[in-house]
């Protein structure tokens, strides 16, 4: 047992007061002095060019300032992904820069055609009634086959087979063909995941000003602020350079990785610019359905090959993924899915082929899991045909094929140090049953409701260290009352990353939890750093505020050395400790000197010694440090309806440490009630006709509700990462991943049927029922496959 | 368009102010009153995030025409704490199972809750699922939340035994 004052204890978040108060500011509760609204006027045509179009009437409406077009927008093309900014110049390279903050061309329905500020928010939108487009229709091309198609309709003009990006599997290797040659037993599925929503309930607004001294102030939800300003100066507006934006993340209504890429934020810029005067510019929920942000429909093939005796011999995967009309971060989350997915097992033989392709459709996003979910929904059911074709227990099969430390990782340069997958399988299994509740291939499920079970398991990341530019700094200084104002970059979006960093800052600086006080979000404050995503914050953040904590912690007892001489004892700086704001020696039985009187001495030193406690602390990540997880799920079928209901979910992390319990069961929640809507609810639906999104509302697109959560149960297999802060790795981010295999292999246990699209909702359930699989309504266009 | 003032009770206090026909209540509240702890996440009356009391019933303030709240007591977020800062059990309740995450369906929760409890001071879980079933939440998966009124129920009741 460690002796740790806070580490690893389950306590509530410093963050949580003002949100239950009503206190915390999100950018919509912010006014300016002469703040004006703004609203971005949205194509109603999939595909169309535009003719003219005559702001005349709009601009003469009382109270409007600025209508502006494309020919008011920087001729400049850019990605609203702000990925590349945090890639080597190597990786980058796929990253297509191709729209502009107002379009030359309407490339989806929804896209931005024109942007007004106006005194009020009724005014605008009035405004935005009175501008007249002419567009002249295009046919529009609406899923990925097509667009592949010779003399298709092309999306952007500069890439005429509308192929946004193309790469083969990045670590491809062993010979795939030879080794499906020689197999005993050769599996495949096919699938595709639906659009899911990130659905963060703040919907997307940002301001910006331009000060009186021209400096440029935006406030917006960003997951990245350092990143995005970095990419709104280099891209976007190449006039203004780094130092030129004083970017502010307020309190943040959820991200979920959404906030990763520019949001309204350009067109603020471009409304302050042009009527100069602090602009919000706010979205309604139903351009946050039409417009962008979901993940991307990846369509895809994985063939697995084993022996009889349940090796993995090879993987075989090809990915043909929608990004929608621009690119943003389908390529980045499609190469995602080829390395986390295929990388969970040890396989020596992989190939897989990515297509990233344009169609006149909304644009996607990096989404929670960033392609693992969508890679794990095919890859795990694959691996249950093919341990079904040999006839092994599916747990057994996983069991048989995980990795050992120095083997290569799922990034594969980089070699794992780090694996507890066997005791994550071994410890969920036993507490869900599996060896009662698993049945084998052929148990008879009788009578109208039928109860089945499955599981998957998972690799993720703490960070992209050896791939992303993975350092972030810190600094810390004390005051007179023994309280340390912390200023560190990451953003709070609710995953609870304030109250863990509070926790390491306090136990590795040795003062009181209470009495720390976190700066963030304002990049005129912080250090740079590419944000909170990847589940990386914890890992790298962690590490740089332990670095600094462990200097102030030194700085302290080294100024201890002299008040324990008053009490006569001589000690060595190395004799003291600091913990939980007292300072003690073993060498000093009964002496407790309090952390106040040194922070206080050192600033009213007139003498020499004064100065103020101050320290900084980097770190830099060189490796990403998976996390991983194993998942059982249970779900009962209504073969009369198509009904799935989960009716328990066991789940094991192998997170390092987790360094407040509480917080980590609170992301595993929050992301198994998201995996269920993916697996079970969320349907993001386009009219194939059209291109107009139907699911455009929370009414016509069901997120799970209270009613959707089932019993559940997180276990935390802790065994330390020695590169972790107090041994943790990150792990927000996963928790989402095995829901949809685990139940969708449950599904099968109990009912015999898989469903090859998300989300596995009833009438697909009762259609396969009824049906069989054979005769589904579609096939796959990867591989010819039945959907 | 007529512009009027209007007068609002809300959270024991009357306030002036100007309104015009097709004003929302949430627009009141977070605009011309500043108690922006009131959200709008989706201003259809799907979600739940707007949730205030309306002598005592939960009400959309997203869909709720600004001149209809006239004349009834309105109680928000801001509202829930005792004058003398104390915290409202919900509201301890929520911070300590952490039942927050990103916080902007959370003021809905709570009012919501805060209407259930009046109505059903002992609900079993289920009642409780039941109540918040129309509040979304993305981040939190409900089950902390769920936990949370449990809890506060029984504080409340405890709370209510000791005083009798
Ligand atoms: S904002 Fe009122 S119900 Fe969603
Ligand atoms: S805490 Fe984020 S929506 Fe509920």
């Amino acid at each position: 047992m460690n002796d740790f004052a806070y580490v690893g204890k389950r306590m509530t978040k410093p963050d949580i007061y003002g949100k239950v108060t009503g206190e915390a500011k999100y950018t919509d509760d912010i006014t300016l002095p002469g703040m004006v609204e703004g609203r971005i006027l949205c194509a109603p045509v999939a595909h169309a060019k535009i003719v003219s179009i005559d702001t005349s009437e709009a601009e003469a409406l009382p109270g409007v300032l600025c209508v502006l077009t494309h020919k008011d927008c920087p001729d400049i093309r850019f990605s609203r992904s702000t990925m590349a900014e945090a890639l080597p110049e190597f990786a980058f390279t796929g990253e297509r820069q191709d729209q502009f903050i107002l379009t030359d061309k309407v490339r989806y329905m929804g896209d931005w055609v024109a942007a007004v500020a106006a005194e009020d928010i009724t005014t605008a939108e009035r405004a935005l009634e009175l501008i007249r487009v002419e567009y002249e229709p295009l046919p529009p091309v609406l899923d990925p086959f097509t667009a592949l198609e010779q003399g298709a309709p092309v999306v952007h003009e500069d890439c005429a087979d509308n192929i946004a990006f193309e790469m083969d599997h990045p670590f491809n290797c062993g010979d795939v063909e030879k080794a499906f040659a020689e197999a005993d037993a050769v599996a495949e599925f096919s699938g595709v995941n639906s659009r899911q929503k990130h659905l963060h309930m703040e919907t997307d607004v940002a301001i910006a000003s331009f000060e009186s001294d021209k400096r440029l102030v935006i406030y917006s939800p960003s997951q990245g602020p350092h990143l995005a300003k970095k990419h709104l100066t280099k891209r976007v507006f190449p006039d203004l350079d780094d130092g030129d934006i004083r970017w502010i993340s307020p309190a943040i209504g959820g991200g979920f990785g959404a906030r990763l890429a520019l949001g309204v934020e350009p067109a603020a810029v471009l409304l302050a610019r042009h009527c100069n005067r602090p602009v919000r510019v706010t979205t309604t929920r139903e351009e946050d359905f039409q417009g962008y942000s979901s993940r991307t429909d990846m369509h895809q093939t994985i063939r697995v090959a084993a022996t009889k005796e349940g090796k993995l011999l090879a993987i075989d995967q090809k990915i043909v993924s929608d990004s929608g009309a621009y690119l943003s971060h389908s390529a980045t989350t499609s190469t995602v899915n080829m390395q986390k997915t295929l990388g969970v097992l040890k396989c020596d033989n992989i190939k897989g082929h990515l297509t990233v392709v344009y169609t006149n459709t909304p644009v996607t996003s990096g989404f929670r899991g960033y392609g693992n979910p969508e890679g794990a929904f095919v890859l795990q059911q694959a691996l249950d045909r093919l341990a079904e074709k040999i006839g092994m227990d599916p747990m057994e099969f996983r069991l048989r094929n995980l990795k050992e430390p120095g083997d290569p990782s799922c990034f594969v340069p980089v070699t794992l140090e780090h694996t507890k997958l066997k005791e994550c399988i071994d410890v969920g299994a036993e507490k869900f049953g599996w060896k009662d509740k698993w049945q084998g291939w052929d148990a008879a499920k009788e009578g109208r409701y039928r109860r089945g079970v499955g599981m998957s398991v998972l690799t993720h990341a703490s960070g992209a260290g050896g791939f992303l530019l993975e350092h972030s700094s810190c600094v810390m200084k004390v005051l007179t009352d023994g309280s340390l104002n912390l200023i560190v970059s990451p953003c709070e979006m609710g995953q609870g990353i304030i109250g863990a960093l509070t926790q390491v800052a306090a136990e590795a600086t040795g003062l009181r939890y209470e009495q720390i006080r976190i700066s963030t979000g304002d990049t005129d404050v912080t250090m740079f750093d590419i944000g909170s995503h990847a589940s990386r914050s914890m890992l790298v953040i962690g590490n740089a505020v332990h670095a600094a904590g462990v200097k102030i912690h030194d700085q302290i007892c080294e100024r201890a050395v002299k008040y324990f001489e008053e009490h006569q004892v001589k000690l060595e700086a190395s004799d003291i400790k600091v913990r939980a704001g007292e300072i003690t020696s073993d060498k000093a039985p009964g002496v407790v000197i309090d952390v106040s009187k040194v922070a206080y001495d050192a600033i009213y030193d007139f003498g020499e010694g004064g100065s103020q406690l101050n320290a900084s602390g980097s770190y830099l990540s060189t490796s990403h440090h998976p996390n991983h997880q194993a998942a059982f799920a249970e779900v009962e079928v209504d073969t009369e309806t198509g009904q799935v209901t989960v009716v328990n979910y066991v789940s094991a992390h192998d997170i390092g440490r987790a360094i407040n319990p509480l917080l980590v069961e609170a992301q595993m929640e929050g992301s198994l009630v998201q995996g269920i809507g993916f697996a079970l609810t969320e349907d993001f639906v386009i009219d194939p006709e059209t291109g107009k999104v139907l699911s455009d509302s929370l009414l016509t697109y069901r997120l799970p509700s209270t009613m959707d959560v089932p019993p559940m149960e997180h276990l935390l297999i802790e065994e330390p990462l020695e590169a972790g802060p107090f041994g943790a790795k990150g792990c927000g981010e996963a928790g989402l991943v095995n829901p949809a295999p685990a139940i969708a292999n449950a599904i099968y246990d109990a009912v015999g049927i898989r469903v090859h699209s998300l989300p596995m909702s009833a009438d697909k359930v009762l259609w396969a029922l009824k049906h069989g699989t054979e005769e589904a309504p579609g096939q796959s266009r990867v591989s010819g496959q039945f959907l | 368009m007529s512009k009027r003032i209007g007068t609002f009770n809300v959270n024991g206090k009357n306030a002036d102010t100007i309104v015009e026909p097709q004003m929302l209540l949430v627009d009141v509240l977070r605009e011309k009153l500043d108690l922006t702890g009131t959200k709008r996440a989706c201003a259809a009356g799907n979600c739940g995030a707007c949730t205030v009391l309306a002598d005592g019933d939960p009400i959309c303030s997203c869909i709720t025409l600004a001149v209809a709240a006239e004349g009834r007591e309105i109680e928000t977020v801001e509202g829930l704490r005792a004058a003398d800062g104390t915290l409202h059990p919900l509201q301890q309740a929520f911070i300590d199972h952490c039942a927050a995450q990103c916080g902007y369906c959370t003021a809905g929760m709570l009012m919501t809750a805060k209407a259930l409890l009046e109505a059903n001071p002992r609900p079993t879980r289920e009642d409780v699922k039941r109540a918040l079933s129309g509040n979304s939440c993305r981040c939190t998966g409900y089950v902390k939340i769920i936990d949370a009124v449990m809890d506060a129920a029984q504080q409340i009741n405890a709370a209510k035994e000791v005083a009798a």
